[in-house]
């Protein structure tokens, strides 16, 4: 669509020096656009027909709306005209991001900086503009990158834990098996169990029930799913990921749980919080796992505007040396695992707003690991 | 024959009790070595059914522990652990039967037939 008014009187042809000028805007990787004080384009670079699909010949001498999507376009000369009036600065000397529109309809986002200028013709408007969209783009796979390399991290943990977790399932299977064979082996044989059949298939259906759980709790943490925000209580999140990674642990360690009092929500991914629990508990355990009688405690409590999550184990603290590459991706000392665990956590954490914090321990101490999550401004949903 | 059971899991306790009764034994089932300690020694012919993975005393030190006895008493291993777990722990022990979850009524009357 194209309801630009045509030039009111045909502009004269450029002078030598206006022609050397605009070579030189041509060599500009950045789009530029100089328009009077109609907002009639008087220069348009070759960068700028890349950018928006229009030929120099065919923009000069158009209203700069030719450039922008309908609903700005619409507004434009009301803003040119509110400062030629007022002299108020919008844009002028600010720079921002704007979108501009192709000749194909595309709306992109632009990065705009705008100067002024005051010539003989009268006051000129000069637009440098870049567009944002690889910038976007590299932000985006960025993004979608780092949430899957937390993904990976979730997995892997699910995959270190895999037998811990096939052993768990083969409880209830067990057990479900021998009631239905109790049932079947009576029924074959002619013994008259009608009084108890009942109750051994209730029994039954309660261990099926409970292969399912393991596995709907399984499911829930490795699944992939994009990033999300809830209002939270952090105490229940974090009891749920403990029983997840006692899931088939069968380490003999004591576990001592201390909640605080009138916590605030925190807002969080509850996953990816689960997921720093998980890794947490499961550090401290192994940390802990050498010692003679091998405990960890788990805490949780408010302080200054945040909740905090502590997990301590009775370990032999973490060694000096490897301290500066704790949080360091495939740097782990385990030999199990990617390495990833620490680094991931701290992550999600840090794009919680929070952090992960480390006191080493050592001289008979075991390591501290404190998750810190800014308290929600606002009680909102709970559960 | 008298088989004590010693597995934390309620519901394997559980149904392997009602399979065994089943099968015609009689069952005493604990929930962990301790509380195995606490009654009668087991000896031959009673069998014990022992899981490996147990809470306090590990499953494998209760079984060195009965084989060891003057009159050993039958010993079953139960587990759902893998082969390599299986392995390490039990390095040394012959018991008379492993069993690996789940299990099935056949093979637990093969080891502890009915008499």
């Amino acid at each position: 669509m194209k309801d630009f008014a045509p030039p009111a009187d045909a502009l004269p042809p450029p002078t030598v020096s206006e022609a050397r000028l605009l070579s030189v805007l041509d060599t500009a990787a950045d789009g530029i656009i100089v328009i009077d004080e109609h907002a009639r384009i008087l220069i348009f670079n070759k960068a700028c027909e890349r950018m928006f699909g229009v030929a120099a010949s065919e923009a000069v001498g158009q209203n700069v709306k030719l450039v922008m999507p309908t609903e700005y376009a619409r507004q434009h000369d009301t803003y040119v005209g509110s400062y030629i009036r007022t002299g108020v600065k919008k844009i002028i000397g600010i720079g921002r991001e704007v979108q501009g529109r192709h000749a194909d309809g595309t709306v992109f986002p632009l990065e705009l900086s705008v100067g002024e200028a005051a010539t003989p013709e009268g006051r000129q408007f000069i637009g440098i503009l870049r567009d944002l969209r690889p910038r976007k783009e590299s932000e985006q796979r960025l993004a979608d990158l780092q949430s899957e390399l937390v993904h990976l991290a979730r997995v892997s943990a699910i995959d270190e834990m895999g037998a811990a977790i096939a052993h768990e399932l083969n409880q209830p299977l067990t057990a479900l098996m021998l009631y239905l064979q109790a049932i079947r082996r009576a029924h074959s044989r002619g013994i008259d169990i009608v009084t108890v059949v009942g109750d051994i298939l209730d029994k039954a259906a309660n261990e099926a029930e409970r292969a399912g759980h393991i596995i709907q709790r399984m499911r829930q943490f490795v699944e992939k799913r994009d990033p999300e925000r809830h209002v939270r209580p952090l105490d229940p999140l974090i009891d749920e990921a403990i029983d997840l990674t006692l899931l088939g642990q069968r380490h003999r360690i004591r576990i001592d749980r201390k909640t605080g009092e009138n916590l605030p929500p925190v807002s969080v991914d509850p996953v990816q919080i689960q997921q720093i629990v998980v890794n947490l508990v499961r550090n401290a355990i192994e940390a802990a796992s050498g010692m003679p009688d091998p405990a960890i405690e788990i805490r949780t409590r408010a302080s200054d505007g945040s909740v905090r999550l502590e997990v301590q184990d009775n370990g032999p603290g973490i060694a000096p040396e490897a301290l500066p590459k704790l949080f360091e991706a495939f740097a782990s000392s385990k030999r199990r695992g990617m390495g990833l665990g620490l680094a991931i956590s701290r992550t999600i954490a840090q794009n919680h707003g929070g952090d992960l914090l480390v006191d080493p321990g050592g001289n008979g101490r075991g390591a501290c690991f404190s998750l810190v999550l800014p308290a929600a401004s606002m009680p909102g949903e709970v559960g | 024959m008298r088989v004590h059971v010693v597995e934390d899991d309620a519901g394997v306790s559980d149904s392997l009790a009602l399979i065994l009764r089943n099968i015609g034994h009689t069952v005493i089932s604990h929930r962990d070595a301790e509380s195995l300690f606490k009654g009668s020694v087991p000896e031959a012919p009673d069998a014990v059914i022992v899981d490996l993975s147990l809470p306090g005393i590990p499953g494998a030190q209760l079984v060195r522990w009965l084989l060891n006895l003057a009159a050993p008493p039958r010993v079953v291993v139960i587990t759902g652990q893998s082969q390599g777990f299986i392995d390490h722990q039990l390095r040394g022990l012959v018991p008379d039967g492993v069993m690996r979850k789940p299990l099935d009524v056949d093979a637990i009357a093969r080891v502890l037939p009915p008499h």
